[in-house]
């Protein structure tokens, strides 16, 4: 900016607000903090990123905890030919070739067709974690049943993979067979007490062999290496020289099946969703950017004045004073009825009720009580006598100015 | 640096780009939202680094210097662009909150460079005292209104808010028992504080006592030879007395009675006061007091008197602290060693708090005619006639308990030969003036 000469005339006013250059020389400390974190969170990205790209979950080449690379280089090297196949083609081409075929629908994009396509194809038909409609359409009657409790070492069949496996990690889901499946050749593996099995297996569409594990543990290369999961995984998987490890692919799903979301909305919605929240955040920066400084009132101090008259109140409340409040009570009616009454200064109290007594008419012993000795016994006694008080002293005041509008005064004197 | 409303707008335009890209394609709705991002920011920039400094700007205030409470004033803020650049500025002057600006406080302005514009505020300050200001907040807007430069420049302003006086109302018709009090004559009551007169002819009614027998044997009656007239002499309140009125500003001053609090009463009293002392030809000296002087008016007469005790007052405000009244024969003594009407306005509603005030009564009444004068709370009164429920039977034990004592202060203050005056708040200020008309009527001052 350019800075002409002061010439004589105003002088700009002192700026409060520091320059940009003053900030961030006073908060030189916090910036580089701040870049060293961020620079440092980048870095842990990247690293961390690069050593596990979190890949899909039992990929054949994926080594992250939920991959499956360990069991399907194990396999290779038992010179087992493990075909991965992404399309439903690629896994009918390797079924029909006489592969074993192990599949991992977690989408559940495969419709009622394929599965009945790929059971029909397969003679060995591994499945991880079948979903409900998977296991309605090839093993009716075999129904999921939730989470084991524990690892499971009660092996309960006749299966060569379980019965090598013996045992089975934690972590299991479990899937119960009921009568009519079991009377259609399906039994179950490893048994958790009642609950259900790990591993179910049966006949497939087309005579082939169907096993069921109901969870993806004994796979991944996390649990692989734990109790009998290796062999379990090893056993099933390399029965035969080939295996096609079978990912179903979104373009998998049904042509009649409903499309997702995803496949709904237009391209540009995402997009414009973010957009939205970039004119939130500026919309924020706009409204919550407060226009200089705050300014500070200092306000006097003001105290409530009946604040000790209502704390004293209370206080007697507490106690439950009776006698005291009510001597307070008497002793304002008395010297007010006293003055009323015009008698003469410190006056007894005995010749005020009397004084109260003749000006009101109301018997004297009861006057001289309500003054003097009444002592309340509980709370309603003493609000009444409180009243009562109050009453008497209407009374004495009405006695000696009667209300002009009164409908039930003597009219005596007119003037 | 700000963001406009202009801004933000032009962000959410980017919808149209967007939804128009993405009907060809998810990866071109990406690429016009990262695009659109860019240029607004882009835009947002370069109307920034073209904004004008809001630092090269000369500020002057034209205020006027006092206030009543109540009443509105015009605060202008000239505002000089000494920086080569258009100024499309909003203004925001940081007047106190209690201050009362009307309207947003946020006044736009385009100022070519080297020019002046004017911006005025309406104030109608809130609260009694010094109404400050110390900054003024500029927000220069690029040619665009995208991005704004912002800071804030010190330009300090003052306006003294003077207590409000609402009980003037009174004050004509206390002037007129003045005025009343003046032309009876002759007094009934003569003491220290009436003066003689004149002396003219005796009519039924005046007292037999103030007949001057000397001047009725110099005035022969001429209508009836060889016999006088009866002459009788005069008397008139003596003007030049002096009232010497001492605010207590400690603690119990602070107290709020009546949504008013006991020091603003106070004030109105004192002024009150002051304004029918200073008509009647009274001198008037005002003290501020709890352990040191607040204000001080002494020496003043006619308006400037109450020009100058709304000026000490405005700024006063209670202080959470006890009063010390054993300075205050001293404080008293030092305004004048003559006798005196000592007003003394505080509380004395109950025994612990008015010891100290009873201690050093008697030096002030053994010279001075003392009046103590006091709010009294109306809804104590109000409490100790509720009897209905069994709180409020104990609150109105408590209210009456309260009263007692206050009844209590006030027969040991009249034992100590002062006078008291108690009234609620916007009773107080009259009360106050008829009890010294009274004096003055009875020639006591």
């Amino acid at each position: 900016m350019t800075v002409t000469a002061p010439s004589p005339g105003p002088s700009a006013a002192p700026a409060i607000t520091p320059t940009l250059r003053a900030q961030v020389r006073r908060r030189r400390a916090w910036i580089v903090i701040a870049v060293v974190l961020v620079l440092g969170a980048l870095v842990l990205l990247v690293v961390q990123g690069g050593m596990r790209a979190p890949g899909p979950a039992l990929g054949a080449d994926n080594p992250a905890p939920a991959g499956s690379k360990a069991l399907v280089e194990v396999l290779r090297a038992q010179g087992v030919t493990v075909t991965e196949a992404a399309t439903i083609d690629e896994a009918l081409a390797g079924a029909r070739a006489g592969s074993t075929v192990f599949l991992f629908d977690e989408l559940g994009i495969l419709g009622e067709e394929r599965l009945d396509e790929l059971s029909a194809a397969a003679d060995r038909l591994v499945i991880a974690q079948p979903g409900f409609a998977a296991l309605e359409r090839l093993a009716p009657g075999v129904r999921l049943a939730g989470l084991a409790s524990g690892p499971i070492d009660d092996v309960a069949c006749d299966l060569r993979p379980a019965r090598r496996a013996d045992a089975l990690s934690d972590g299991q889901r479990l899937l119960t067979v009921d009568d009519a499946a079991a009377a259609s050749g399906w039994t179950g593996c490893f048994r958790d007490g009642d609950l259900g099995y790990a591993l179910v297996s049966g006949p497939g569409a087309s005579g082939g062999e169907v096993a069921l594990v109901a969870a993806t543990t004994a796979f991944t290369n996390e649990h692989v290496d734990e109790a009998g999961n290796a062999a379990l995984a090893l056993g099933l998987l390399g029965a035969s020289d080939e295996l096609v490890w079978y990912l179903p692919s979104p373009t998998d799903a049904d042509e009649a099946a409903a499309p997702t979301i995803a496949d709904l909305t237009p391209g540009w919605v995402t997009p414009v969703m973010v957009l939205a929240i970039a004119v939130a955040i500026v919309a924020g920066v706009w409204r919550g950017r407060r226009f200089g400084p705050l300014v500070v009132e200092q306000l006097p101090v003001q105290v409530p004045a009946g604040e000790t008259s209502e704390g004293r109140a209370r206080l007697y409340a507490r106690s439950a004073a009776r006698t005291h409040a009510l001597d307070q009570l008497r002793i304002g009616a008395i010297e007010r009825i006293a003055a009323l009454l015009r008698l003469p200064r410190p006056a007894e109290v005995a010749t005020v009720a009397e004084a109260a007594a003749s000006a009101t008419g109301r018997d004297a012993a009861s006057v001289a009580r309500l003054l003097l000795s009444d002592s309340p016994a509980h709370d309603r006694e003493f609000v009444d006598l409180a009243a009562d008080l109050d009453a008497l002293e209407q009374d004495v005041r009405r006695s000696i100015r009667p209300d002009p509008d009164d409908p039930t005064r003597p009219t005596g004197r007119r003037p | 640096m700000a963001v406009t409303g202009r801004f933000v707008l032009l962000v959410a335009l980017g919808v149209i780009p967007v939804v128009a890209a993405g009907i060809s394609g998810a990866d071109a709705a990406w690429l016009a939202l990262v695009g659109w991002l860019a240029l607004a920011v882009g835009a947002g920039a370069l109307d920034l680094s073209l904004a004008a400094s809001p630092r090269r700007v000369a500020l002057t205030r034209e205020l006027p210097d006092r206030v009543r409470l109540g009443e509105t004033v015009t605060a202008e803020l000239s505002v000089q662009n000494l920086g080569q650049r258009m100024l499309r500025a909003v203004v925001r002057d940081g007047w106190e909150p209690s201050a009362g600006v009307a309207g947003p406080n946020r006044t736009p302005l385009r100022i070519p460079p080297g020019e002046r514009r004017r911006t005025t505020l309406r104030l109608t300050p809130w609260r009694r005292g010094d109404r400050r200001t110390d900054q003024v907040t500029i927000r220069a807007a690029g040619p665009l209104g995208l991005w704004a430069r912002q800071a804030t420049l010190a330009a300090p302003g003052r306006l003294r808010v003077l207590p409000p006086f609402h009980s003037r109302a009174h004050l004509p018709s206390r002037l007129t028992r003045l005025r009343e009090i003046d032309g009876r004559t002759p007094l009934l009551i003569r003491g220290q504080g009436t003066e003689f007169d004149s002396i003219r002819e005796y009519v039924r009614g005046d007292d037999v006592r103030s007949i001057d027998w000397r001047a009725t044997a110099r005035h022969a009656d001429p209508e009836v030879p060889g016999s006088m007239k009866l002459m009788v002499r005069t008397w008139r309140p003596e003007r030049d007395r002096r009232i010497v009125i001492v605010a207590d500003t400690s603690r119990t001053a602070a107290a709020r009675i009546a949504d008013e609090p006991r020091l603003d009463t106070a004030w109105e009293a004192a002024l009150l006061l002051a304004a029918l002392a200073s008509h009647a030809g009274d001198r008037v000296d005002f003290l501020a007091w709890d352990r040191r002087l607040r204000g001080r008016v002494h020496g003043a007469s006619g308006a400037e008197l109450l020009a100058r005790m709304v000026d000490t007052m405005a700024d006063v405000d209670a202080e959470l602290i006890e009063a010390d009244w054993t300075a205050v024969p001293g404080q008293v003594r030092r305004v004048t060693s003559r006798h005196a009407l000592v007003v003394l306005l505080t509380a004395a509603d109950s025994p612990g708090s008015a010891r100290g005030l009873l201690s050093v009564l008697p030096q002030l009444t053994a010279r001075h005619t003392v009046i103590v004068a006091s709010v009294a709370d109306p809804a104590l009164v109000a409490a100790s006639r509720a009897r209905g429920s069994l709180d409020e039977a104990y609150a109105a034990a408590a209210a009456e308990r309260a009263l007692l004592d206050g009844e209590r202060v006030a027969a040991a203050i009249r034992r100590l030969g002062a006078i008291t005056v108690t009234a609620p708040p916007h009773e107080l200020p009259p009360a106050l003036a008829d009890r010294y008309l009274d004096l003055k009527a009875s020639g006591r001052l």
